[in-house]
């Protein structure tokens, strides 16, 4: 291969020595970037080989892994560990780290060995430290862990334990590629660049203390007895002993590793043991999601995400909801190619709903006995902030409905106009009556496919991003996904696996929707090839993959009652909502009005009781 | 995921060619694991037809709507010629709608399927010059005409016996017949919802006469109103029966009711999950006949798609002038011209196979470019590796483009 590698390193001081004398290495492009960052790019193919922590790779699944380099420790590593004032079997909650989900994984395991149950909750690394006091303790990572060495009367360092547990090393990240990108002798550039860095543990050492204050004799300990960078037989083993206990627990995929080591290589497991362990509530990686969604067939698909529904739901209740989607304004500055609603600004057709017109769909809905309303609409530059929570107040006091209202795109299209943090404004328009933030803007969240059909549309971190913050608001959301435009199959796995991600750290997400494209006259992309079939697939392959959202609903709006029906034996346990009107897939050429009373028989035929429910789903009667 | 015993038995006897009895047939109506149902009818659907699916190019028209009987399902028939919105077509009109056809895209429908009211007032040369002309007009379409209804009521009316009636039909260009006016065969309920049309022995008899004389016809059954399971497997065993008599019956159609418009109108429309299962069972039962058809008018397209997963190898045609539906209120489009079809199929992952009316191959179509059609990433930029002009693409291209994204 002529071509440089795309190779991603990390900026953390421990993973220095592994890729300092890569930066001017000619075959190599190097790039430094976040370790959650760099699993991204190796499953959106912007890079061939990162050095990933370990948890990420048995989300990939699949990777090639490189022998004799890694960032391990056997025993004592010092930049992990859970500080406490107390005993850790005396803690009632632990602050989390989030920055490395490889610790987070590791510090389960090892509570869970001890049958220790405490309250566990993501903090940002200055206020884990922060949040230390009696039974509060706190994960604490990288240079944070090593400033605080001697603060805290308990410390519970994490690769110590975990050799007591297992008389294994600890192996915290290592070189993985994409399957097929590197050549054997390409490896040998890693294992010689981890020699010449070795070499330099001094010099480097030396220029993070002068950064960081840290003392520079520990850091050079740290660097040459705490850390270790070799992956031999025994690194391996403790590697793959990990990716097996957190199988177990269902905090990772099983993963497969490609590797040099007979022994240790795992065969790629079959289709019907990837089956079997989804249906029984394994967490898959995306090689898995990949397999099941190229390679399943219709009925084992099925199955399998009936069995997780079933587990989910033993009531064999289906829920609904009564709200109505009120499509505010139909103006919009992002033009994207797939819809066929919106109208640019100053255009004739261009509307804002007045509060005369708004009144009284409200009160059908109030009428008609539902329980909210969920707002959406273009981004109308002339709408400020104030607008919006007059309108919300108004609503809230006149109505009383819940409020499902602005999608991410309108929050941070609210957050741009106003100049004010995504936070900020999901604060104020909370304060002035938002319940729950609709997951509606999602569409494939990899930037790739956003660019080509939504360009002006936020990228996928911003919108993970305002969820996020809502979430730690305690808002609830939904999640969805719009495929069947220009996006691949890896990439529509790569965009379960992102909501799956954020809902491990928030647990923010109810309910997962997904529809394929809807092609109409007036949108600018062609129709594909999508249907029915494919429809129930990915959304069986979404419920085999979510293994950590609660709800799946069926997209009966786009694909029609009858298929919906189907859906609830696809994973589904949700039957949408009872539509008054959707104004955004209804000028796309969809369709179906059913009222409540159809809904609930058409659940019932499928073999189910029947529930309305709240936007938390929270049952509002007794099924029937 | 453990099977249901009962469950688990018939698919014993299923796999081992076993017939299946009215018990079986009502336990797999009762069985709540509607997956399993549907992927035991799929399993012999593609051990009988692989994932070939058959479609044909075909024009309907009804000529009359005018209609002595009075059936509570139907939307459709008016009773007298003078009443609002009765029609009856003139001659010329009725080939007028086969001529407009002759220069279709896909080329001419190769079949054209007729289906009336019961007339009081038509002479039998009206049918008799109707099926004429259409050969006239075009020697080689297949004439699939009249249900036995309409037959058992032209030779009652016309004096005639069944056979007479048939000869002379056929002498017009008759060739096959439709499978309409089944309804339900039972008794009980045939006299509550249509009394006054050819009982189920009238029907069953001139399908034995037509087959006896030749001719192909196709069986169908009417589900969803007041009828019960046991009524659907009574119905459909009744058929089986025919079958083993005279191997006649070449598909066998399942029929939604459709509630809009006539006297059942309170009623519920049967749901998508009853018509995939009445799909299923139908295909397990009829272990005579060689085709099931989910016909997408009654299913809309969307549903139909489904049921060719569950039992169903046929998905009717492009059809056109569809109107009895249509006034029971389906979601349905009236027409899906050939290449929606042919996506249609595509999509759920089978062979398209254009056939005529005796299943004859027309053209049978690649299927989508991979297994499970659509999962083909469409994005051009991402094109596979480009192989050298003379090598055939080897078959572990799929494997290797695999590895390389997994």
């Amino acid at each position: 291969m002529s071509e440089k590698l795309r190779t991603l390193g990390v900026a953390y001081l421990n993973a220095r020595p592994l890729w300092e004398s890569l930066k001017d290495d000619p075959r190599i492009a190097l790039e430094l970037a976040r370790p959650s960052e760099l699993a991204r790019a190796l499953a959106e193919n912007e890079a061939d080989i990162g050095l990933l922590p370990v948890a990420a790779a048995a989300t990939l699944g699949n990777l090639r892994l490189v022998r004799n380099v890694a960032i391990g420790a056997r025993g004592k590593v010092r930049s992990v560990a859970i500080v406490s004032e107390r005993p850790l079997h005396e803690l009632d909650s632990i602050a989390l780290d989030l920055s490395s989900r490889t610790s987070v994984v590791l510090a389960r395991l090892l509570l869970s060995r001890r049958k220790l149950a405490p309250h566990l909750f993501g903090a940002e690394p200055a206020e884990a430290v922060a949040a230390v006091k009696g039974s509060t303790g706190a994960l604490v990572i990288g240079d944070a862990a090593l400033n605080v060495e001697s603060r805290f009367d308990h410390r519970l360092d994490l690769a110590e334990d975990w050799l007591e547990w297992t008389g294994l090393p600890f192996v915290f990240a290592a070189w993985f590629a994409r399957p097929g990108a590197l050549s054997t002798e390409q490896e040998d550039i890693f294992r010689v660049a981890k020699q010449k860095g070795i070499a330099r543990v001094s010099a480097i050492a030396s220029e993070h203390a002068a950064r960081t204050g840290l003392a520079e004799a520990s850091l050079i300990s740290y660097l040459t007895q705490s850390i270790r960078y070799d992956l031999g037989d025994e690194e391996l083993r403790g590697l793959v002993r990990f990716w097996d206990e957190g199988a177990r627990l269902g905090l990772l995929a099983r993963a497969s590793v490609d590797v040099d080591e007979p022994k240790l290589a795992r065969p790629r497991p079959s289709l019907d043991t990837v089956l079997s362990r989804a249906a029984d509530g394994e967490r898959l990686s995306a090689a898995d999601g990949q397999r099941l969604l190229r390679e399943g067939t219709f009925f084992e698909l099925g199955l399998a995400a009936d069995a997780v529904r079933r587990r989910k739901h033993p009531d064999g209740v289906v829920t609904y909801i009564v709200d109505r989607n009120v499509n505010y304004t139909n103006v919009c500055t992002t033009s994207c190619r797939f819809c066929a609603f919106y109208r640019p600004v100053g255009h004739a057709e261009g509307y804002v709903l007045s509060r005369e017109v708004l009144g009284q769909k409200l009160q059908e809905v109030v009428d008609a006995g539902g329980v909210q309303i969920l707002l959406q609409g273009g981004l109308n530059p002339d709408l400020r902030i104030e607008w919006y929570e007059d309108l919300f107040r108004w609503m809230k006091k006149e109505y009383g409905l819940g409020l499902h209202a602005l999608s991410p795109e309108e929050i941070l299209h609210l957050a741009r106009l106003e100049k004010l943090s995504v936070k900020r404004v999901l604060e104020r328009l909370h304060e002035a009556g938002l319940d729950s933030v609709p997951g509606g803007g999602a569409e494939i969240l990899v930037d790739r496919v956003r660019r080509k059909i939504a360009k002006a549309k936020c990228t996928s971190e911003e919108w993970l991003g305002v969820m996020r913050v809502a979430h730690a608001m305690g808002l609830r959301s939904s999640a969805t996904m719009m495929y069947g435009t220009v996006d691949t199959l890896e990439e529509r796995i790569q965009h379960l696996l992102k909501i799956r991600d954020l809902q491990d750290e928030t647990s923010g997400f109810t309910a997962f929707f997904c529809w394929d494209y809807q092609f109409e006259k007036g949108t600018h992309l062609a129709p594909g090839e999508n249907g029915t079939h494919l429809y129930l697939r990915t959304q069986a392959v979404a419920r085999l993959m979510l293994d950590n959202v609660a709800h799946v609903g069926a997209s009966w709006v786009t694909q029609g009652p009858g298929v919906g029906q189907v859906a609830l034996r696809f994973g589904a346990d949700d039957f949408g909502s009872v539509m008054f009107e959707e104004n955004v897939v209804s000028s796309a050429g969809t369709t179906f009005g059913i009222n409540a009373e159809k809904i609930e028989e058409r659940i019932r035929a499928t073999g189910f009781r029947s529930v309305r429910r709240n936007v938390r789903y929270e049952w509002l009667s007794e099924p029937k | 995921m453990s099977e249901s015993p009962k469950l688990a038995l018939i698919r014993a006897k299923v796999e081992s060619f076993e017939r299946l009895t009215f018990d079986d047939g009502m336990a797999l109506f009762m069985e709540p694991d509607l997956l399993s149902v549907g992927q035991l009818a799929n399993e012999v659907r593609e051990t009988r037809h692989g994932d070939r699916t058959f479609f044909n190019k075909n024009m309907r028209i009804e000529v009359t709507n005018v209609c002595v009987a009075s059936c509570l399902f139907c939307s459709f028939a008016k009773l007298e010629e003078h009443m609002p919105g009765a029609h009856t077509m003139k001659l010329e009109e009725a080939w007028h709608e086969l001529e407009k056809r002759m220069d279709d895209p896909g080329g001419p429908p190769t079949e054209v399927h007729v289906v009336n009211g019961l007339h009081p007032g038509l002479p039998f040369s009206y049918y008799e010059e109707l099926l004429r002309g259409f050969k006239r007009i075009d020697p080689n379409v297949h004439l699939k005409c009249f249900t036995a209804v309409e037959i058992h009521f032209f030779a009652r009316h016309y004096g005639l016996s069944y056979a007479v009636v048939l000869e002379r039909l056929r002498a017009a260009g008759l060739e096959s017949l439709p499978g309409g006016g089944a309804e339900i065969f039972d008794e009980g309920v045939r006299s509550k919802i249509s009394h006054d049309k050819a009982t189920a022995a009238e029907y069953l008899e001139v399908h034995r006469v037509a087959h006896r004389m030749g001719m192909r016809t196709n069986a169908t059954m009417l589900y969803g109103h007041i009828e019960t399971f046991a009524h659907r497997v009574d119905h459909i065993l009744r058929l089986r029966a025919l079958q083993d008599e005279t191997k006649g019956l070449q598909a066998f159609i399942p029929l939604a009711f459709h509630p809009d418009g006539n006297g059942m109108k309170n009623m519920p429309a049967p749901t998508a999950v009853d018509d995939l299962r009445t799909i299923a069972v139908s295909r397990l039962l009829l272990d005579n006949v060689d085709h099931i058809k989910a016909y997408w008018v009654s299913l809309t397209p969307d549903v139909a798609q489904i049921a060719l997963r569950f039992g169903a190898d046929d998905i009717d045609g492009t059809i056109v002038h569809e109107t009895i539906y249509k006034a029971a209120g389906t979601l349905s489009p009236g027409a899906l011209g050939y290449e929606e079809l042919v996506r249609l199929i595509r999509e759920a992952g089978r062979i398209p196979v254009e056939r005529d009316t005796l299943y004859n191959v027309v053209r049978e179509l690649p299927r989508a470019a991979v297994p499970e059609a659509a999962l083909k990433p469409r994005d051009r930029e991402r094109a596979r590796p480009k192989l050298p002009m003379f090598q055939v693409p080897p078959s572990p291209l799929v494997a290797h483009a695999d590895e390389v994204t997994s």
